[in-house]
């Protein structure tokens, strides 16, 4: 079955090139790397007359995906110039292959999601455009710790959008029966002493245990930060892991593993972040990592009082951010991208981004909004999102390299080998740097 | 005594069987029990096998979060012409590469063989841009014009046409039947149950593809089921799996009903072939 598609797609390919009567798939060399190289096809000017329609592709499904659709449609009414034309796009690596394709063949977005470590790639290809002209000291609105992957090259090519950060979420419930701060662990010394006395045994089999993280290239991130590293060089050209920053957060996992303090999540990708969740709202495990967006959806489900807390400190306190940002793409005429920024700006505007926050669980984007009535109001009710906002003031940026998307899943893979035994700790790193080093020089 | 060690055998071939069928089919019954389940169920541990309540509000909210009317209807138009498309083509490529030598042949029919080999995934650039000039991205053309011809099914039918005895066409020719006229009024009917597999395969692949109308198409007008069932998934954590399941239900259910029907010339083509 899965030849089928090879089949379709190649035969299509080979007949058009076979018959000769139509030009075309060979030629594709050429254009495929416009993709990855500059593209400076001339914009062709529309006409000024009549509203400017603009596309924007974003990249979330289900509830969130809707209140977008709604908030589009809502600029579209107050907007009687400018037509904006939404289309879900997938999760954001469908998206990235997508606008890619779309910039290659000249029917791309002018505004589009771009997850945060991707800018870099999409800036170095020179498929954004700078926001610099657009904004004029505008971007000053935003909160500081979600700015941190929007430039390359010291020129603005993203806007917060739909923003996410690790979280320490606990069961308050089973903190308080251990005779332990419920407001959690501060430190990784305490994460280990609290893991310790929430983990059960019968016998030789534990039945609980004290703390469970996907091994996941995001929640390293934060620990290497949190040991005064960093993935990346300041140049961004050579990973910098293989130092005693870089090996702390696999010794610490897997020295709990080994004491059977920490469960190591099974399953592929996003299906461990499943399962550390699973684990926690079934009180098989009291503490884990994961991101906000899953605060909504963990409250409603949890039997127990739930909290969320700062990532433990090492040296220092650190976490990354996550989720996407806003992009303008520079293949656009001038009439489109003038619309395009007045459609960013109002979607990241107070006004929307606080609704946006309390529908979507994703964190507001502007300083303005946190002081805002509404958001007061929700994070009373709600405290747990304010932790999130409150945790940015320690926000680092996702490693900024066009090659990141690859590289972290090299990462991600000899984290994985380390923490199932198949290396030590230092050939981890070594194998990861060897790896990483020759993605970074592409 | 032979008699009680056929029966033992047939017994113990049938808890083999059976042991096979379960593990093929537990994902798809697992998937129905969460298509019913509350999302609280849904994350119960020690789960639990059938649903305590039966949530039938799922489908309905999964129907209801998209137009999957249109949806419902593109995916038919998709599968069923791409579907006639690759028989139009198939049936010809096949019989010459069966019953004719020419020149290049096995170059050609190497060809066929190459595109087996290499996944869409790797080509759908050069598509994607070649479709957009000629205008057709975001049309239902894109979605079906580029599996007009599949390799698959000229190679599958190739092995078949091949099984024909000679003699069936020579008395045919002796008859003054024309090439045309053998070829669909003698060879199709005789790789009939061959056709049908692949038929069920085609319709299958496409009807479940998910990359492909992705790529080409923007707006819901031109979009199939599985976007629409993918666009129930949340990124970034909090997904409904039981709405999502029931979209999923929403989306084999064709197939199975498909597959029950043409069963029979399953089995059949598979027999054929092993023979």
């Amino acid at each position: 079955m899965f030849s089928m598609k090879k089949t379709g797609t190649i035969l299509c390919a080979l007949t058009i090139g076979l018959s000769g009567v139509l030009a075309g798939c060979g030629s594709s060399g050429k254009e495929q790397s416009a993709s990855t190289g500059s593209t400076s096809q001339p914009a062709a000017s529309t006409a000024s007359s009549g509203p400017v329609e603009i596309d924007f592709w974003y990249a979330l499904g289900g509830v969130r995906g809707k209140t977008i659709e709604d908030m589009v449609k809502k600029f579209n009414e107050i907007h009687k110039d400018i037509i904006v034309k939404p289309a879900y796009q997938g999760a954001y690596q469908e998206n990235h292959s997508k606008v890619l394709a779309s910039v290659a063949a000249g029917n791309n977005p002018d505004v589009t999601m771009v997850e945060i470590a991707s800018i870099a790639a999409f800036a170095d290809a020179k498929v954004l455009e700078d926001l610099t002209p657009y904004s004029q000291g505008d971007e000053k609105k935003y909160i500081p710790g979600l700015m941190k992957n929007s430039y390359w090259n010291d020129k603005l090519y993203a806007v917060p959008f739909n923003r996410s950060t690790p979280l320490l979420y606990i069961n308050r419930d089973m903190l308080k029966e251990a005779g332990l701060d419920s407001n959690g662990p501060k430190t990784w010394d305490e994460l280990v002493s609290f893991s310790q006395k929430l983990s059960k045994k019968e016998g030789d089999k534990i039945t609980r245990y004290g703390f469970s993280t996907p091994v996941d290239i995001w929640f390293y991130e934060a620990l290497v930060f949190q040991g005064g590293g960093n993935i990346l060089s300041e140049n961004g050209k050579e990973l910098t892991i293989n130092n005693e920053a870089g090996k702390a957060p696999l010794e610490l996992w897997s020295k709990m593993v080994k004491e059977g303090i920490m469960k190591n999540p099974p399953g592929e990708n996003y299906n461990a972040w499943d399962v550390a969740e699973q684990d926690f709202l079934n009180q098989k495990v009291g503490m884990i990592f994961t991101s906000t967006g899953s605060l909504t959806e963990l409250k409603k489900n949890a039997k127990f009082d739930m909290g969320a807390a700062f990532l433990p400190a090492n040296k220092t306190s650190g976490t990354p951010t996550g989720g996407a940002n806003l992009v303008m793409l520079a293949k656009s005429t001038d009439a489109e991208k003038k619309a395009a920024w007045e459609f960013m700006k109002w979607m990241t505007d107070t006004e929307q981004t606080v609704p946006w926050s309390i529908a979507s669980g994703y964190m507001p984007v502007t300083t303005e909004a946190i002081d805002s009535a509404e958001m007061k109001a929700f994070y009373e009710k709600e405290p747990n999102f304010k932790v999130a906002v409150d945790q940015l003031q320690y926000g680092y940026p996702r490693p900024m390299a066009p090659g990141y998307k690859e590289l972290q899943d090299v990462i991600q893979k000899e984290l994985q080998r380390a923490m199932l035994g198949q290396a030590t700790v230092d050939e981890a790193m070594q194998a990861a740097t060897e790896k990483g080093s020759k993605l970074l020089k592409k | 005594m032979y008699r009680v060690v056929l029966a033992s055998r047939k017994t113990v071939e049938w808890i083999g069987l059976l042991i096979v069928a379960f593990l093929f089919v537990f994902p798809f019954l697992w998937m129905a029990s969460t298509a019913f389940k509350t999302m609280p169920e849904v994350r119960q541990f020690p789960p639990t096998l059938l649903p305590e309540t039966w949530e039938w509000s799922n489908f309905a909210q999964a129907w209801e979060s998209g137009p999957f009317l249109m949806y419902t209807w593109n995916s038919i138009l998709v599968a069923v012409g791409i579907l006639i498309l690759q028989f139009l083509t198939a049936v010809p490529a096949a019989y010459a590469f069966a019953r004719y030598k020419f020149p290049g042949r096995n170059l050609l029919f190497g060809l066929v063989l190459i595109v087996l080999m290499i996944p869409g995934q790797v080509i759908f650039l050069p598509i994607y841009v070649q479709l957009s000039g000629w205008g057709l991205v975001n049309t239902l053309w894109s979605l079906i014009l580029p599996y007009a011809a599949s390799a698959f099914g000229i190679f599958l039918l190739r092995q078949a046409f091949m099984q024909v005895p000679d003699e069936v066409i020579e008395a045919a020719r002796l008859d003054n039947a024309s090439e045309w006229k053998i070829m669909w009024t003698i060879m199709v009917p005789m790789a009939k149950p061959v056709l049908v597999t692949f038929g069920l395969f085609s319709f299958i692949y496409h009807w479940n593809d998910y990359f492909w109308p992705l790529i080409m198409t923007n707006s819901d007008e031109v979009r199939t089921l599985p976007i629409g069932i993918s666009s129930l998934h949340m990124s970034d954590g909090g997904t409904l799996w039981n709405v999502m399941m029931a979209g999923n239900m929403i989306l084999i259910l064709p197939i199975l009903v498909i597959f029950f029907v043409a069963q029979r010339h399953i089995i059949k083509a598979f027999i054929y072939q092993s023979k």
